[in-house]
Formats: structure tokens, sequence, C-alpha cells
């Protein structure tokens, strides 16, 4: 029988306590070798994705469909005085403009509707033009005249702090939106010996997944129908209920395949509500995909922060950290909330006087949306670099600065963790980097104005994952089985993890395995954000491979007549009696039987906490006339408890990193202060790495199950990788050449900057 | 929109002189950017990239590289200019150097075309052709502007011309990563030891490609002294100073890429290293 369990549940690092449903009684973890899990399995749908015949939301070609282009915005804070449709209306093949005065009611993320009265940055929705071909709807849109009231506004994130900013909030452009005080921070101060005191900045980071935002919508008179390219079905399927009051039966929203997401694609969007809007009007479907420009306008970013660590230091070279400030300043653009920054700093060290403000400012700028990590590639990028300053200055090696301030519990929350193998981390990835040769103020470079260097950083993030989270295993008369459940494959591998879950638990070959997930007419899945789908949907699925099977054994030993007890399932046959029986034979006697297991994801051990953890460490080499600098080798060692894949793992932390990559050395969003306009919304000026920027990477785990974790014993991977990276790179630059560059990313000319200051 | 495949030169000439809203096509690579952002909406295309007579590289006496030759092909087979070889690999990715092509670079005209300051340092010669003739034109005068230059629009760049100048020269550029990158700065520098000439000339710090007469005239001294067909290195202080007089012939802006005092420092940087590469090479 279902029942309610009260749980804690955490997304990203804010915790709310939920109401789950769980059935019967989890299974104990496993014990002993596993054949299918744990071993580099391809990815069950690489095919698929290499031959083209994966279908993603953007292939997706109905009869008679039409397309979406939005009016946007061209001022940084403008109020829509009025909105003349008439010449686009007349232009041939266009069917619908949608805008403020004639838009249906659609309440959306606490507004009533898509397009807001007042337009707050370059590129923000103003109307909506549905035609017969996207070449018409963007002709069309350029018809549609808008008369703008321009406002005052501020789009750099310390202009908006100062006070000659214009006002965009009632309660001003700067609030607290976090903080945590333990101890007396300021009295350790006063007393350390040593006293680091840094600024550290970084910019807006784009996400650019390869494939963009974007929804097709199909009503057919009684249900709707939307694809599209998101991290969370259900999320979907909820905005859409909430804008077109539509009952969750009438809505299906199904995302097969998908091209990245890296916390952007968390819900509907504005493009979701408006292809909706017009397939219910026009009784057709309706397609409406971004742009690249789109994307990187209005689809989300990683806030730039600004941000200040005061950390002190008493005792010579046995000492230790006495005091740790950090006040962080987040460019959230009109977003609602904060990536906080400092969630790292509260967590990472046994530091027992430490102080940590955060604040939201608002500025004219596409706003944030979650990133990858969000906050904690900021932050720890500014307290790992902190603490190298503070390990140079002290004369301490970096690395056992960190060692001696290791901590056994959750410093925030006075919890024990389930597992934490930090120092695993630090000892695997010393030895694979060769921290030994590493030598204060760095080592000659290949050439003679090159210098060499090692730095290292350490990361934590969540990943437990939690209810609710469902899924049945369908086992099919033939012996194979299907997994539905209302999750979604982002790219990372879920497909196939969850696959070797059922096979493992069922006892058949992985290949032998379908998986049938991003449909919301599946079991609920959680959003895949937070690194927390393997560890909430994979428990479930092998909980209802687990169901599967019982019956499968149950209905075996009806037929062969022995005790259900005798039995096991092993490669595909029944085993145990005198003959091998395969599941064919049995379902054989019972014409076409199906047997269905269910599985749910039971909740978190309480008074733990359930975190991943670990290091990275950068060998580089910094050119010290141009500034350039070249990366050499980067390992990655992670604690995520037991690894399931350690191929889609593998590609999970070198996708981390050469994301990293970009955020630490090319990737900035540029803003035009005067206008507001980002004048690098493409792929052309904004820099994502490319694989002649991308070193060797070498990628460890611990690879021990977290047995207090969940029944797998797994956590997540997906964030972790790309968290330590920058301030490994900063750390490693600093150790080659003296010069410490705390304003990411690290571009030439910055790190020439950094050598004048070093020099001064 | 109508596309002619033009057979050959005569054919694609003719085909620009009738239909005044023709522009040219070859690799496409500056062009289709143009067009899929909307800034650009040409009336009709004629299509280049299949004329024969555009695709050829002559080394006999003096070198002619057809316009139509693509970066891929510039590496493959040798056009006797190591500084042109190394401003090819540093284009774009493998699939714009298998479409790119230098007479693309030559008609794009950025001052961030990064064939362009090999060519200046060259002092080649482009060569153009309309129904109305042939018409051949200095490099030093080819560009009149940042994306503008003396091509009339129903001429066809058919070559660029210059005269071997041996091996001592060197292409070098730093962009903001490794690949797929537009220069933030770039420099060629040729010693011609046979004719006693040194051309330099720096790529995206300026409205055109920009040359360093000073840097030259200096570095001709320093040659004199060293002696030009010698593999000897010019001391530090010599390269220090030839990199400071090129950075000064740069009059570089602050813009998404970099800034301009960054582009100053990293042309003397630059400058200086060159000379020291390429008075060894021999």
């Amino acid at each position: 029988m279902p029942r309610v369990v009260r749980t804690r549940v955490e997304l990203e690092g804010r915790m709310t306590d939920e109401l789950a449903l769980v059935e019967g009684k989890d299974l104990p973890g496993w014990t002993g070798e596993r054949t299918i899990v744990g071993t580099p399995t391809t990815r069950i749908d690489g095919a698929q994705r290499v031959t083209g015949r994966a279908r993603y939301t953007q292939d997706i070609t109905l009869p008679g469909m039409l397309h979406v282009r939005f009016v946007r915005s061209q001022h940084a804070r403008a109020r829509v005085v009025r909105v003349d449709d008439t010449r686009a209306r007349e232009l041939r093949g266009v069917r619908a403009v949608l805008h403020r005065s004639n838009l249906p009611k659609a309440p959306f993320r606490g507004e009533e509707t898509i397009f807001r009265e007042e337009a707050r940055f370059v590129g923000e929705e103003v109307a909506a033009v549905c035609a017969e071909s996207e070449e018409t709807a963007a002709a069309a849109i350029r018809l549609v005249d808008v008369e703008y009231e321009v406002l005052p506004h501020v789009v750099d994130l310390e202009d908006a702090i100062s006070e000659q900013a214009p006002r965009l909030d009632e309660k001003g452009n700067v609030s607290e939106s976090g903080s945590h005080s333990r101890g007396d921070t300021e009295r350790a101060l006063r007393d350390a010996d040593v006293v680091v005191d840094a600024t550290y900045r970084t910019s807006t980071q784009l996400h650019n997944s390869l494939e963009t935002h974007g929804a097709v919508a199909h009503w057919d008179g009684e249900r709707l129908t939307v694809w599209e390219s998101t991290q969370h079905v259900f999320g979907v399927r909820e905005g859409l209920h909430l804008a077109l009051g539509l009952p969750y039966s009438r809505i299906r929203v199904i995302c097969e395949f998908m091209g990245g997401g890296f916390g952007s694609k968390g819900g509907a969007g504005k493009y979701t509500i408006a292809a909706a809007l017009f397939a219910r009007q026009l009784g057709a479907p309706v397609r409406c995909v971004y742009t690249r420009e789109e994307e990187n306008l209005a689809a989300g970013n990683r806030s730039a922060t600004l941000q200040h660590i005061r950390v002190g230091w008493t005792g010579g070279r046995t000492g230790r950290i006495s005091g740790l400030e950090h006040i962080s300043y987040s460019n959230s653009g009109q977003g609602r909330w904060v990536a906080d920054p400092t969630g790292p700093t509260n967590t990472l060290y046994k530091i027992a006087d430490l102080s940590t403000k955060s604040y939201r400012v608002v500025t004219n700028a596409g706003s944030l949306s979650a990133f990858r990590a969000p906050g904690y590639v900021e932050g720890t990028f500014a307290l790992e670099s902190a603490l190298d300053e503070l390990a140079e200055q002290v004369r301490v090696d970096p690395l056992e600065l960190r060692r001696r301030h290791a901590t056994s519990i959750d410093p925030l929350m006075a919890l024990r963790y389930t597992q934490k193998r930090l120092l695993d981390c630090y000892r695997i990835g010393a030895k694979e980097i060769g921290w030994s040769r590493r030598k204060r103020g760095g080592t000659p470079g290949s050439a003679e104005h090159r210098r060499r260097g090692m730095g290292m950083a350490s990361q934590i993030w969540f990943g437990g994952g939690g209810p609710p989270a469902f899924a049945t295993v369908h086992l099919n008369p033939d012996g194979t089985a299907v997994i539905r459940s209302g999750t979604q494959d982002i790219g990372t591998g879920t497909r196939t993890i969850l696959a070797q879950i059922c096979a493992e638990e069922l006892g058949i070959g992985v290949t032998d395995v379908r998986v049938d997930i991003g449909d919301t007419d599946a079991p609920y899945g959680p959003i895949s954000a937070g690194s927390l789908t393997l560890a909430s949907v994979g428990p479930a699925v092998r909980q209802a491979a687990a169901d599967a099977r019982e019956q499968l054994l149950g209905a075996a030993a009806g037929v062969l007549e022995v005790g259900k007890r005798e039995l096991r399932v092993e490669g595909g046959r029944i085993v145990g009696t005198s003959r091998q029986t395969t599941i064919e034979e049995i379902f054989d006697q019972l014409k076409n039987y199906t047997v269905i297991g269910r599985g749910s994801r039971f909740p978190n051990p309480s008074e733990t906490a359930l975190n991943t953890f670990g290091s990275h460490f950068v060998q580089l080499e910094v050119d010290v006339r141009t500034g350039e600098v070249f990366l050499e080798k980067i390992v990655a060692v992670h604690d995520i408890g037991r690894v399931v894949n350690p191929l889609t793992a593998a590609s999970q932390v070198e996708g981390g990193i050469i994301q990293a990559i970009g955020f630490a050395l090319t990737e900035q969003r540029v803003l035009d202060r005067a206008t507001g306009r980002v004048l690098n919304a493409d792929l052309e000026e904004y820099k994502v790495p490319t694989v002649r920027d991308v070193p060797p990477i070498v990628v460890r785990f611990v690879d021990v199950p977290d047995r207090r974790a969940n029944n797998l014993g797994a956590r997540g991977l997906g964030e972790p990788p790309i968290i330590p990276t920058a301030a490994a790179v900063a750390n490693a630059i600093a150790n080659a050449t003296g010069a410490r560059v705390r304003t990411t990313p690290m571009t030439p000319d910055r790190v020439m900057a950094a050598f004048a200051a070093s020099r001064a | 929109m109508a596309v002619h495949v033009a057979r050959d030169v005569d054919d694609a000439t003719r085909a620009v002189a009738v239909d005044e809203r023709a522009e040219l096509i070859a690799g496409g690579t500056d062009l289709m950017v143009e067009i899929n952002f909307g800034r650009r909406r040409p009336g009709a295309l004629v299509a280049i990239d299949r004329v024969q007579e555009l695709r050829g590289i002559s080394r006999s006496g003096r070198v002619r590289v057809g316009a139509g030759v693509t970066y891929t092909q510039l590496l493959a087979d040798d056009a006797g200019s190591a500084a042109l070889r190394e401003a090819s690999r540093s284009v774009g990715s493998p699939q714009i150097r298998n479409a790119g092509t230098i007479g693309g670079n030559i008609a794009t005209s950025s001052p961030a075309g990064d064939a362009l300051p090999v060519l200046a340092a060259l002092e080649a010669t482009i060569v153009v052709r309309s129904v109305r003739g042939e018409r051949r034109v200095p490099f030093a005068e080819w560009m009149t502007g940042p994306k503008r230059n003396g091509r009339a629009r129903d001429e066809i760049i058919v070559a660029a011309e210059w005269e071997s100048a041996g091996p001592k020269q060197t292409f070098m550029k730093v962009g903001t990563r490794n690949a797929m990158v537009i220069a933030v700065a770039s420099l060629a520098l040729v010693v011609d030891a046979s004719r006693r000439r040194v051309g330099v000339a720096l790529g995206s710090c300026g409205p055109t490609i920009l040359r360093a007469d000073r840097a030259q005239s200096f570095a001709a001294g320093v040659l004199d002294e060293l002696g030009w067909e010698r593999q000897a290195a010019p001391t530090e202080t010599a390269c220090a100073e030839f990199g400071a007089l090129v950075a000064s012939a740069a009059r570089p802006i602050d813009d998404v890429r970099g800034t301009a005092a960054y582009r100053s420092h990293v042309l003397s940087v630059m400058a200086a290293r060159a000379l020291a590469r390429v008075a060894v090479l021999g």
C-alpha cells in the first residue's frame, strides 16, 4: 500500500520539507561484485544520436505547422505604450499577432501575462507573431510597430550598486538574500596574524546549449501535446496548467532527446506559452524555437558576481585559519532569486569564526537562470583563490592548508555526512598530477618566456536526490523489459544508466532493456537538475525491477512447480532448478502475461548531510610576456559514492571541465552600458572552448558506495566537475608567475594586468 | 534568389556585369554569416567556387595564388610563403579552411583577415578582372577602410601575386582561444634577403592592415650589420626596439575582443619574437 512520508528535499542548495508517496519497503544496498552496474557501458542511444535518427524538439515537424517569432525590446528599460500590429497582420502568411492588449490572461512566473508593461532588458519579449513559415514570421516582427517610453536603465553590476544608479525596485537595487554567521568573525580577523583581503569578480556566462530553447505545441481540440527541449517535462506541464488553466489530464509534455540545458530549461518558457496559446487559438500545430541570438539574450545566464573575502591566519606555519568573511553581490538581472556564491564557504572547511552575506542586485540585463552548479562555480572561484593567497602568504602548501581544515561534519547544519571522502580525492589527485614536484614560485616552462605552475581547488555540491520519483518496469513475454518513468535524459546518459540498473536487478542484459522516458504520461519523475536524476530515479527503477523480478519468480515457481525461494534470474534465464528455463518459456505457459513492477524513491536518511566532494588539479604554462595561458593537464577526482557507469561518468566530468575552462579563460557576455545591448549574443564573439583549448583530462573516482545515501549507494555528478576548475587554474597561474588574477575569464589582458599589479 | 553557377572567369564577369544585384560567392564563410544574420540580402548570387582557373598556384618566377585557393590547399600545396602557411593554419576550423578562400579574405578586407598582413608584408599585387578588362592593384592601395576596398562591384578578384621572398618570414597571432578565433592582434614579418627588404604588417590593430615603416627601416639597419643572408640572432635590445617601433605604428581600439593597450603591448612582444625567429631562419 502506498503511504505518505514527510521528507526534506534539496534542490541546488535550497531545502524544502515535502510529502512524498512511497510503496512497500526500500531495498537494502547491493553487496558483492556487480556485473553490469560499475561496468563501462556505451550509450544505448548512442547510435541513434550520431546517425541523426534521434528526434530532438527542433526536429519535430507536423502537418500544417505554424511558426512563432518574438518582437523583442530594443531598449534596456522602456514602458510599452502601444503596440500596432496592423502592418504585420497585412503581410501574407501571417496568421496572428499576440501582445499586451490582445493577449488572453496567461499567468506566468508571478506575472499576469507573458508580455509585461515595462520591458526590462534588451531582448525582452514584447509581442509574438505566428505565421505560415519561419521566414514570414521573421519578416513580420519588423512590421510590428511598438511605441516605447524609454526609461533610465542600468545594466552593470557595480553601476547598479552605486547610489547614483536609477532605482529599478522600490526597495532599491540591492537586497540581502542570505547570510550565515558562526563564532565571532570580527574578533578573529582582528586578532589574526595575517589577513588576506581581496576582491574577486566573475563575468556573466551564457549556457549556450547546443539545442536552443523551444517548443512545438499541438492542440487537437481535447488535449494539448507539447514537445519541448526541457529538463522537466512535469514542470512544463505545470507551467502550461497554470498559464492556460487546463487540467493536468489534458496536457501531455514530451522530451525524447535533448541537446543540453545546463539548468536553463527547468520549466515552461514564454515560447512554450506562446506556442500553446497560438495552437489553441488557431487550431494548428505551432513551433517556437529560439535562434542563437535570442538564446543568448533571453534564455538566462550565470550571474556576474562581485565578491569580497577577508580571511585571517594565526600561528605561523603550523597555524590555522582564524576568521573568514565572504560578502557577495550577484547581478540577477530581472531574476527574483540569487544563485548564492557563499554556499561552499559555509560548508567546505572547518572554520570556527565565519560570516557570509549574499546580495541580489537587480539590473536591466537578461536574467539569471540556474547554470550548472549555480553560485557554487562563482563562489568556489573566490573562496579557493583566497585560500591559496593565504597559503602563499603564510608559506603553507595549499593542499596541506586544505587538509588541515577538513571537516567530517557539515558545519552549517552540524550533521554527519552520509559519506565524505574528500581526503581520498586529495591523495589520488596529488599523486596523479605529481603535486610533490610543485615548487613555490613555479618552475621554468617549455620556452624562455614561459613559466609552469600547478594549482588545485576543492568542491562541495549536493546531488543526493530524493523523493518523489517513480518508475515502472514492464517485463515482456520475450524476456525484454521496458522502463517507464517521467524523467528525461538531458544528454547525460540517464537512459543508459537506468537500463544498467534495471538489467542488473532483473538479471537480464542491458541491450534487452528499452527506456521510455521524457513523457508526462509515465509515472512522475523529478527535474533533471541539481545533479539529482540518478540518485532520485535510479533507486526507484531498481525497486521496480526488483518488484518485476519477484513477480516473475512467483510465476516461474508456479509454472515449474518449485518453491519460489529456490529460483533466481541470471542472464535472462530462470536458474535454481535442475534445468535452466528462459523467461520466454515461462511466459509461453501464461499466454502473453506481462509483469509490471513498480518502484518509488524512498526518503533520504534523516539527520545526515548528503553531499558530493571532489578536487581538481591543474598544470599549465603562462606566457609571461603576452599573458596567454596554456593548459597542460587537468586531473579530476570526485567522491560520488558508487559509479554506475564509469564511461558516462567520465563524460560528465570532461564536459563539466570544458565548460569550466570557458568560464575560467574565455567566456563572458559583453554588455554596452550606454544602451544595455549584448555585444556578443552569438558564437562568433562569445568564445566557448574549442577542442584545441582542451588539455588532456584525467578522471578518477573514489568509487566507494555510499551505503547510507540510497539503495544504489550513488550520488549525482552533473554539477561537481564544473565547480573547482577555474580556481585551480587561477591558483596554477599564481604558482607559475606570482600574479594573482582575481577576475574571470582570465583573459591575456587580465593576466598582464595581474603581472603589473604583482610587480607594483 | 537567383544563383548563377559560373563555369569560368569570363562567364562570372559577364554574370555580375549584367545583373546589378548580383554578389559573388566562393567559400561563403563570410557572406553566409551575413546572410544568416539577416544583415545582407543579395538579389542574386554568382557562385565562383567551381571555376578551375581560380584554383591554381604557380611558382614559375613570381608566385601566383588563384583567388579560389582554399586555406586547406595553401597548407597542402606550398605557395612559397611560410608566413602564409602559418596564417592559413590559424584560420577558423578545418571546415572553414576547407571552404574559405584567399580571394574571400581579400574581398572581405576585414582588418582581422588572417592572410592579409602576410599579403601586405609580401607587397603582393591583387589581380582583378571585369568585362572591362584586368587591373593590378598593389596591396598597399587595396584596403580603404574596415571591410572596404578598391574593388568595383563588377570586378572579380582572380589572384594575388608576389615576388618570392625566401624563407625568412613568419606570421603571429594572439586570440582569445586556440581555434575558431578572430585575431586580437596579428603580425606578419617578411625579410626578403635577396632584395634587402623588410616587410612588417599588422592585423586587427587599425581600420586597415597597417605597415610599420619605421620598424622596417630599423630592422633593415639591424640586418645590414648582422648580414642579411646569415642566420644570426639580433640582440635582445634590438628586438625590443623593433617591437616598440612596431607597436607605435598601431592604431588600436578597445572592442569586444580586447583593449587597445593590450593590443599595443602584445604587438611589441610578437614583433620582437618575430624578428628573433626569422633572423635565424635560412
